[in-house]
């Protein structure tokens, strides 16, 4: 505990003739000067001179003002931050995997790729598809990687298809994605249920949104895919996936599926057996690895083996032959770059191959039982949550929800509480917010998803602040505004922010 | 399972207060018959001890080399004490992105010297919360240049890039058909700049060059960008070893617009290839172009200076198909690991380790050509890295040295024909002049092929 409210920027640490860091002996004769002069390495502005005391009491200090996973319930909405396993940092860290070099030779890795190839049959089992691809670095990158899947595809095939439809409820992702793999997007109505529509609907103001028929109709074969999120963002599932995935196909189209959510279903359903043709999974969520501050993720891509071929390259083939008397069978695994129609690669090496150490030990811990368990508790979770706190606050959607809820701040409106003072009047009472804003469709979105990691003391604590939040929204809404006050650092203004970038430390900043 | 902190009769009165039986009852909104009918077919639950067990024999199956002299995009660096210990503390690395400032004011200001650092080591102007590795920053360094420069559609790429980001560079640029890729030739192992010079018409958006390159060589970043500039042309560098930042001039200093690569090197393990550590820092003029987070500092509302995360308008969730990428997370825990180590290794700390780098590799060089079997094709100065050619059986080489654990040098023969019998070698602080002798010992007995063909 310290009183300390801020730790200055280590460049005012900075006091030139201090190190951090001493060099061993050089037991070769130092490197002659072979640069040309204009080459050779000038000055530098910033990089600091601090001991190894300064980073470390720097750096312990910035921890305090985080708030991590272990300090409590993270109820992020559709971020899925659940509990991070110790056991898994331990094996990532082991010097086998974590020494091994990306240029060695197959021989040599054995270890290596037996586990890249077990995590693709787990992942394959629990999708339901034929095919598996670890090399995306995070979810919008195993996005990326199944758009082209089904660009390549379909270039395959001679098409030239110019459209990928996705629901008004999309993560921003998604349109982003589609654009980056050359598709103009399309995007289909939900309706009153908050599921996608196959009618047109007409909004509040009477505009209509065209409905999945019509668009199927009118753009016909231009349609390259559809990217749907399953359960939602809204925590709903879309219990017409299957008749989605027909529709799509009839046109020649695929179905891409955000695997966001996956950790709804795991063990209880798969995409593979609704229609789906490819997806991704966050390796960060649904696979309890830690999210870092922002990553390393990984977004791992499932696929039918019509699209399998054009899996970014290399593969991990397994080799099998019968040894001994007694005919054992004895695995050898290879990287297979002859992959003739492969899209190509999406990382210089195989992805996030640490995160991947981490999942693997997350899924023999659980075995299939066990995740399946993880899934059933974290939708009891999330219903508990919606039974208390519809109600309490706006709950837009009745439709039965899964893993997480989305309320909103309607019913605080009289009293000019808005979302982003609840979310700050829960910094105050201890809590992470839930995600806010978001689904766009729900205006002033309180997103909740608390996991299976939760127990119902934890969730208890969570509904007594979110009913005191409601309280006081009626009762004295000025603090609310004011939240938080107990942190050490009240509202920032992000305004001035954008508007004159401050985006690094100069001698001139002082 | 000991990760589900509820007790059967907590369970239970969750399911009654909700009004349920049982869980399964919950999924009533999955339709039966999309409902897996069974169990997955997988081993069941484990107890932590097992999961070692089996984690500690699949990484047992990888050969554990004493030495290891291949690099090639890779880097064997020391790692400090002080790196894996604060990283490993929960509020680093359990929490999520900063969306919530008052409560994240450590990943905040973490980022914001990050950026820092990597703009001084490039000298430019703004850099970003990292990207997913050298590849990958490769095309967000490539879109970015053709976004900046509208109505030019050719990207120069020299032969020298690393074989893989030219890949995943290739891969990201197929489905914008409008958009070319231009592969510039080697000379002498650096990028020919009459080539360059040819190649360099009024629809070419930018040139990506290594720096140092693919083969170690050290580029004259200086030349090319001149070449880039007159033709109207950005100059984006591209660095695979970061390290080289304490040995070679910053790519900014040198006309280079966009400076990106790889800085696995600061503060990481080589992990099989990643996660490692994606960079981009360019202009301030650019900086709305930039893909991915940024944070800027700024005041709470009693004045205090904090940071936040800023310039979101040109981010996916605020410009969905119009965004500047697709990028949602970054590398945040691999570049707090960078921030540490910089700050750890301070200016001098950088350049004597850099100088170190380049004392090894040049003693491994001068001992490798005193072997009859050895030759340098190149003359180009290096930094950790050199090509050598080989008069002999190249795997052969590779599976005796494996034998003494050591790990060789990269094979070089598929990626060029010109390359046949070449080996990339790479020499780090970590190799010890015992270690070199070794190899050199182990070297000398592998069979010559002098004479032969």
């Amino acid at each position: 505990m310290t009183t300390r409210t801020r730790e200055p920027l280590i460049f005012e640490r900075s006091v030139p003739g201090k190190t951090g860091m001493d060099l061993p002996r050089l037991d070769v004769p130092p490197a002659r000067d072979t640069r040309p002069a204009h080459l050779r390495r000038g000055g530098f502005d910033a990089l600091p001179s601090v001991s190894e005391v300064d980073v470390i009491r720097h750096f312990t200090r910035l921890s305090k003002w985080n708030y991590g996973v272990d300090d409590g319930l993270y109820p992020l909405g559709s971020c899925t931050m659940k509990h991070n396993p110790r056991i898994n940092e331990k094996v990532a860290a082991l010097p086998g995997f974590a020494d091994s070099h990306p240029l060695t030779p197959a021989a040599h890795v054995q270890g290596n790729l037996a586990l890249l190839y077990t995590l693709q049959e787990w992942l394959k089992e629990i999708t339901g598809l034929a095919a598996v691809t670890l090399q995306p670095s995070a979810g919008a990158a195993g996005e990326l990687t199944g758009v082209m899947l089904i660009r390549a595809y379909h270039v395959s095939r001679g098409a030239r298809r110019r459209v990928i439809l996705l629901p008004d409820s999309a993560h921003g992702t998604n349109p982003a994605t589609a654009a980056m793999a050359g598709y103009d997007v399309v995007v289909v109505a939900s309706q009153a249920d908050g599921t996608v529509s196959f009618a047109d609907v007409t909004d509040a103001s009477g505009k209509v949104q065209k409905g999945l028929d019509t668009l199927l109709a009118e753009l016909g074969e231009d349609v390259a895919g559809l990217m749907i999120t399953n359960p939602n963002t809204l925590g709903i599932f879309e219990y017409r996936i299957q008749d989605i995935c027909r529709a799509l196909h009839a046109v020649g189209g695929l179905v891409y599926m955000d695997g966001a959510n996956m950790n709804a279903l795991v063990g209880v359903a798969r995409p593979g057996d609704f229609g789906v043709d490819v997806m991704h999974l966050n390796l960060h969520k649904t696979f309890s690895t830690p999210h870092g501050g922002g990553g390393p993720g990984s977004g791992p891509v499932a696929c039918t083996a019509a699209l399998e071929p054009f899996l970014p390259r290399p593969v991990v083939a397994r080799d099998t032959r019968q040894e001994g008397e007694g005919q054992v069978a004895r695995h050898s695994y290879r990287l297979d770059w002859d992959r003739p129609q492969s899209m190509g690669k999406v990382h210089a090496h195989f992805g996030n191959f640490g995160i991947v150490v981490r999942a693997m030990a997350y899924c023999l811990s659980h075995g299939g039982d066990g995740l399946k368990a993880a899934t059933l508790r974290a939708i009891v979770n999330a219903n508990y949550l919606r039974k208390e706190l519809a109600g309490v606050y706006h709950l837009e959607y009745q439709t039965p929800t899964l893993h997480e809820v989305v309320l909103d701040d309607s019913l605080l409106a009289p009293y000019d509480v808005h979302t982003l003072d609840v979310a700050k009047g829960l910094i105050d009472r201890g809590f992470h917010p839930p995600t806010i804003y978001f689904p766009a469709i729900v205006h002033g979105a309180l997103m909740i998803e608390p996991t299976e990691s939760e127990g119902k003391a934890e969730l208890d604590e969570f509904i007594a602040a979110m009913k005191e939040i409601a309280q006081e929204a009626a009762s004295n809404p000025e603090a609310l505004h004011q939240a938080p006050v107990l942190v050490g650092m009240r509202r920032l203004d992000e305004t001035t922010a954008a508007r004159k970038p401050i985006l690094r430390w100069t001698a001139a900043l002082g | 399972m000991r990760y589900l902190p509820t007790a059967p009769s907590e369970d239970r009165a969750l399911l009654d207060a909700i009004g349920v039986e049982r869980a399964e009852d919950l999924l009533a909104g999955i339709p039966a018959q999309l409902r897996l009918g069974r169990e997955l077919d997988l081993p069941g639950q484990q107890s932590e001890q097992e999961v070692l067990q089996q984690m500690t024999a699949l990484a047992g199956m990888n050969t554990p080399f004493g030495a290891r002299f291949l690099g090639a995009g890779a880097y064997d660096h020391f790692v400090p004490a002080a790196v894996e210990q604060m990283i490993s503390r929960q509020e680093w690395f359990t929490a999520y992105t900063p969306y919530q400032p008052e409560i994240s004011q450590g990943t905040l200001q973490h980022i914001f010297e990050y950026q820092t650092l990597m703009c001084d080591l490039t000298g430019l102007e703004v850099g970003n919360a990292s990207l997913y590795d050298g590849g990958t920053a490769c095309v967000e360094a490539a879109l970015m240049a053709v976004r900046l420069q509208k109505k030019r559609k050719t990207i120069l790429i020299s032969a020298g890039l690393h074989p893989h980001y030219q890949e995943v560079l290739c891969t990201a640029i197929t489905p914008h058909e409008d958009l070319h890729l231009v592969l510039v030739q080697l000379k002498d192992g650096v990028t020919d700049l009459d080539d360059l010079a040819a190649k360099l018409d009024g629809d070419v958006a930018a040139v990506l060059v290594g720096y140092p390159n693919f083969l170690g060589a050290v580029e004259d970043l200086k030349a090319v960008a001149d070449a880039a500039h007159a033709a109207g042309a950005l100059a984006v560098s591209v660095t695979q070893e970061a390290l080289a930042f304490g040995w070679l001039e910053a790519p900014g200093k040198l006309g280079a617009d966009l400076a990106c690569g790889e800085a696995m090197s600061f503060g990481n393990k080589l992990n099989y290839g990643g996660p490692f550590l994606g960079f981009i820092t360019v202009r301030d003029s650019q900086k709305r172009e930039m893909p991915g987070r940024v944070v800027g500092q700024t005041r709470d509302l009693d004045g205090q200076t904090g940071y936040v995360l800023t310039l979101t308008a040109r981010e996916q969730h605020i410009r969905r198909d119009k965004a500047t990428s697709n990028i949602c997370s970054n590398q945040g825990l691999v570049a707090l690991r960078a921030n540490i180590f910089l700050q750890l290794a301070g200016p001098e700390g950088l350049r004597g380790l850099a100088g170190q780098n380049a004392a090894k590799a040049q003693y491994l060089q001068g001992r490798l050509l005193e072997l009859p079997d050895f030759s340098s094709p190149f003359q180009a100065p290096f930094f950790n890295e050199f090509v050598t050619r080989f008069r002999g059986d190249v795997a052969e080489l590779q599976a005796q040295c494996a034998k003494a654990g050591i790990l060789a040098g990269l094979d070089l023969t598929p990626y060029a024909p010109e390359l046949d019998h070449c080996i990339l070698w790479c020499a780090t602080e970590l190799n010890t002049r015992a270690q070199i002798e070794q190899l050199v010992e182990v070297l000398a007995r592998v069979p010559s092929l002098a004479g032969e063909a």
